[in-house]
């Protein structure tokens, strides 16, 4: 929509992805131009979240700190055991959750971002980035609020934390960029295969037990392989090792993950963008 | 299939370099069922995705042309209506020049910025102001920040809620969403504006006041595509229209004779809506349009010039409209449609002193315009008069939106559809000069 006067546009039947140099330009003349409007969309949904609910910012603080509580008293009781920690238990679990939790949103802010602006995406062409980018924004307000949370708790167990603690947020950005890209390259499978929408709850509790979340990286065969297979293992437990002792059990393993996850969010983006034509003509 | 379609014809070549909107041969398929429109979704995302061809010109199992070869082009200027009944593939054309869909065959090419008014107040959030809503909405519609915080008191203006602006928006009325939907879309300023059916919205004071801003921005050289179940509208805004059935196109000519076809088909359609009513013979109570001119009065006399409360068959009578004129107006053009009460829609007379030629020069205080009828044709029944005093490009400065009257019998009718001036003669062995009938019942 932000074209200047006398900027020809055609459409035709074609697949844009023939011509990848004008699609490349336009994915970032979108991005560029959808910036100012992903603040505004970002900043009202803040705005209108918490002018309707009382507890306002707790609610992303609630589930996590919820969560690991839980866990913690699980633990201290003796119901669940998960080995030694590097740091006391419920430190351990609630930095782990916040960190899955991020991952998690990041992973749905895609789906969450079309089923929010249906109306709109069915109505009004503008750059469809401005509301992954205003999602994402989302995500990274609420892990903010989360890292208060976290640095109260940490205060109180005397967990000390390391210089490396400056190179964590690459490890947490990392996450975010693999969650979005699965995310953006589900959408369009997302939204026309009901089945897979619906399953999805199932898969993340699954996925949620084979990530080293609520416990450190086994040594026991079968599940440590499983969860070594996990693409989100070596993210987690290097943004979790910046954060508490420094020591980076697997670098190379973050190396290539890392990359896998921009891999991720390109072909994501070029999926999500190609399939948004076809996703107006069937949800509005 | 399209080789029927009639019209002015558009070239495969390029478009001219004048034209704003050229749509080319352009053709849609839908899937009436929804599990397999989602396969086919599927199924079409990953042709696209890998680059391949996906074969969208042949219809797949259970699918069928919603909008099929269409071509039309818009100049700089210019505007088009596109009239259909529902379903017949106009908001699906809109969709595919507005970038929202890509057509299945043909191409569209636009230059310029397009607006689309598809739905008015898309994003509204309830929760937040309607000064954060139009900050959004307009954003959305691709206008910068700064532009915004120009225009953002034209809007304010233009929606009339000074006063309701910081409230959240889930307390206004549907009606002031409506409005300010409309303010924000209008006040992006696009060389063509889309519109489906979005005038349908609002009370008559602002869908009115909507139809002026529109003629303003014609004069500016706005473009408008506009979809729309109401003839008028198309009359008003377009010079050329089409005709969508099905999704091919039956007529694509001046919008006075697409709308006449379009009336006739939707005769089969509509069923007869404007039942009851009692008779109200002289009309006009509220002044609701433009300050420029009001009509005060309309009222029928008799050719001694005695008011009279119906017309007769055959007898000769004059309209008589009265209006005030603030400021003297050079080329007004008065409309008299006269449809039948009881038979639905169809317009039995429709007089325009813009069609006869007839300058209405009007200068300013109280004037009389008189539209003299020799001879009555209507036959016996009742009937609804709508007229509207105008200027080119449309703007209306005021309407009788329904003037009702009763057309009564003077002869014996029976059998007969109107009044046939006529005369009788017998001629004799002599020939004499035979006298043409002199006036026509229009």
């Amino acid at each position: 929509m932000v074209s200047p006067p006398f900027r020809e546009i055609i459409y035709t039947p074609t697949s844009r992805i023939r011509s990848p140099k004008r699609l490349l330009a336009e994915m970032w003349s979108d991005l560029w131009h959808s910036k100012d409007l992903a603040w505004r969309l970002f900043t009202r949904d803040i705005r209108s979240q918490y002018r309707s609910s009382f507890l306002g910012t707790a609610w992303a603080i609630v589930p996590a700190a919820m969560t690991a509580g839980g866990l913690a008293f699980a633990s201290s009781a003796g119901v669940i055991n998960v080995g030694e920690t590097d740091i006391p238990y419920p430190a351990f679990v609630m930095l782990g959750t916040i960190l899955w939790q991020t991952f998690l949103e990041a992973f749905k802010s895609p789906e969450q971002a079309i089923k929010a602006s249906r109306t709109v995406l069915s109505r009004v062409k503008f750059p469809h980035e401005a509301i992954i980018l205003s999602q994402l924004g989302q995500v990274l307000f609420n892990l903010l609020i989360k890292l208060v949370l976290l640095v109260v708790i940490f205060i109180v167990f005397k967990v000390s934390v390391g210089w490396t603690v400056l190179l964590a947020p690459f490890a947490f950005i990392s996450l975010i960029v693999l969650g979005t890209g699965i995310g953006l390259f589900l959408v369009p499978i997302n939204h026309l295969v009901q089945d897979v929408s619906r399953s999805m709850d199932v898969l993340l509790l699954v996925w949620f037990f084979l990530t080293p979340v609520i416990y450190p990286v086994p040594d026991n065969a079968l599940i440590a392989f499983l969860v070594r297979l996990n693409p989100v293992t070596p993210l987690l437990v290097t943004a979790r090792e910046l954060t508490t002792t420094g020591v980076v059990s697997e670098p190379i393993g973050f190396w290539v993950m890392s990359l896998i996850a921009i891999a991720t969010l390109l072909f994501g983006w070029l999926v999500f963008r190609l399939s948004i034509p076809f996703l107006v003509e069937r949800i509005s | 299939m399209g080789s029927s379609s009639v019209g002015p014809a558009v070239s495969d070549s390029l478009p001219s370099s004048d034209s704003i909107l050229s749509v080319q041969n352009v053709s849609k398929k839908f899937c009436r069922n929804l599990k397999r429109s989602y396969l086919y979704g599927l199924q079409d995302i990953f042709s696209e995705v890998a680059g391949l061809e996906r074969q969208s010109d042949r219809l797949r199992d259970q699918e069928f042309w919603a909008v099929q070869n269409i071509s039309l082009e818009v100049k700089r200027g210019e505007s088009i209506g596109l009239v259909g009944v529902n379903g017949s593939g106009k908001s699906t054309l809109l969709r595919m020049i507005s970038g929202l869909m890509k057509p299945d065959t043909g191409r569209i090419v636009v230059r310029g910025r397009v607006a689309a008014l598809i739905a008015l107040g898309a994003g509204f959030n309830p929760l937040l102001s309607g000064r954060e809503n139009v900050f959004i909405n307009m954003a959305i519609l691709g206008v910068s920040r700064k532009d915004i915080s120009d225009r953002f008191d034209d809007v304010v203006n233009f929606s009339e809620i000074w006063e309701a602006i910081d409230a959240p928006v889930r307390t206004y009325s549907s009606g002031m969403r409506a409005r300010l939907g409309f303010a924000c879309a209008i006040y992006t300023q696009p060389d063509v504006l889309l519109l489906d059916e979005v005038l349908a919205v609002g009370d008559a004071m602002f869908r009115a006041k909507c139809y002026r801003r529109l003629a303003e921005m014609r004069e500016q050289g706005t473009s408008f595509f506009l979809v729309s179940h109401n003839s008028n509208a198309v009359l008003n805004l377009c010079n050329t229209a089409v005709f969508l059935q099905k999704g091919q196109m039956i007529l694509h000519d001046t919008a006075e004779q697409v709308i006449s076809r379009y009336e006739e088909a939707l005769l089969d359609y509509k069923a007869d809506a404007n039942k009851g009513a009692a008779a109200a013979v002289t009309a006009k109570g509220d002044s609701t349009l433009a300050t420029e001119l009001t009509i005060d009065k309309v009222f029928f006399i008799d050719k001694t010039g005695a008011p009279i409360d119906a017309l007769k068959s055959g007898a000769s009578a004059s309209i008589c409209i009265c209006c005030s004129v603030q400021e003297p107006i050079d080329d007004a053009i008065v409309i008299v449609m006269i449809r039948e009460l009881n038979s639905g829609t169809d317009c039995v007379l429709h007089i325009s002193s813009e069609r006869d030629k007839q300058p209405l020069p009007l200068s300013s205080g109280s004037a009389e315009i008189r539209l003299n009828l020799p001879y009555c044709g209507l036959s016996p029944n009742l009937y609804v008069m709508k007229i509207t005093v105008a200027r080119r490009p449309f703007y209306v400065f005021d309407m009788v939106e329904s003037f009702r009257f009763e057309v009564r019998k003077s002869k014996n009718m029976n059998q007969c559809q109107f009044y046939q001036p006529r005369e009788w003669q017998l001629h004799t062995a002599e020939p004499a000069p035979c006298e043409p009938v002199s006036a026509d019942v229009s």
